[in-house]
């Protein structure tokens, strides 16, 4: 896939409208900590660029589709039992809604292994 | 210089969220009601010429219907290129993937590049298009 060169805030800023879409119904929201949220979808950006999808920035690709497809941002829905038990995901751009300071959450791995 | 807007259509006709494509002095523009707001840009994707007003528009963002594309249409700004096809894990047939490599091929010189945007203006309920 070719790389596009695209303003990076225009499309961090329309990624953050889709996103919260999809996020919001599920009982997520973006992070509150600014500086990480800028962050993390800037390295979505740059993703996106390279593979034409925003790839979770904190999760490695397998160059299998089907294992793939399930990390690519918003990947909540693949993985919500875990999210709901560390209340964020695991690269912490989505927390809980009730969530207000997300330094205080834990990592922990997910029940029953590798997911 | 109210003289250069041109009647286009009804704002009626296009409920918010939605597109109409039309041709104006040999333009091809597609409206779009965003919220309210109208917004008039090229008909044709930045990627591949595919007709915009089949994509989805949500808010200020549009769709292309054919590579997904996606453009802000207040600007015209190229958000995203094309998003890579389904094609799988399989391995093709051999006409096909030879096909197929010569199209990847090809497509890594495609850029998606920004479009262009019109000014529009409401008067007595029609959308007016600047096309010059």
């Amino acid at each position: 896939m070719s790389q596009h060169i695209v303003n990076v805030e225009s499309r961090k800023k329309s990624l953050h409208y889709f996103y919260e879409k999809v996020v919001m119904p599920l009982g997520f929201k973006f992070t509150p900590d600014k500086e990480l949220m800028n962050f993390l979808l800037e390295q979505e950006v740059i993703l996106e660029g390279k593979h034409g999808i925003p790839f979770c920035p904190c999760q490695p690709l397998r160059n299998d589709r089907i294992r793939d497809m399930q990390i690519v941002c918003p990947c909540i829905p693949f993985h919500r039992k875990h999210f709901n038990e560390i209340k964020r995901c695991w690269c912490g751009l989505f927390v809980h809604k009730d969530v207000l300071d997300p330094d205080k959450l834990q990592q922990l791995p997910p029940k029953g292994g590798e997911q | 210089m109210s003289e250069s807007f041109i009647k286009a259509i009804s704002a009626s006709e296009i409920a918010p969220g939605g597109m109409k494509a039309l041709e104006l002095e040999g333009n091809e523009i597609v409206i779009c009601n965003s919220g309210g707001k109208y917004y008039a840009i090229q008909r044709r994707c930045g990627h591949m010429n595919a007709p915009l007003e089949m994509g989805t528009l949500d808010g200020i963002y549009l769709t292309c219907p054919m590579h997904c594309a996606q453009f802000d249409v207040t600007n015209g700004e190229a958000l995203s290129g094309p998003v890579p096809s389904a094609i799988g894990n399989e391995i093709p047939p051999p006409f096909l993937g030879k096909y197929l490599q010569n199209i990847g091929m090809i497509m890594k010189n495609v850029r998606t590049e920004t479009i262009r945007t019109y000014t529009t203006k409401l008067e007595a309920g029609w959308i007016q298009i600047k096309v010059k």
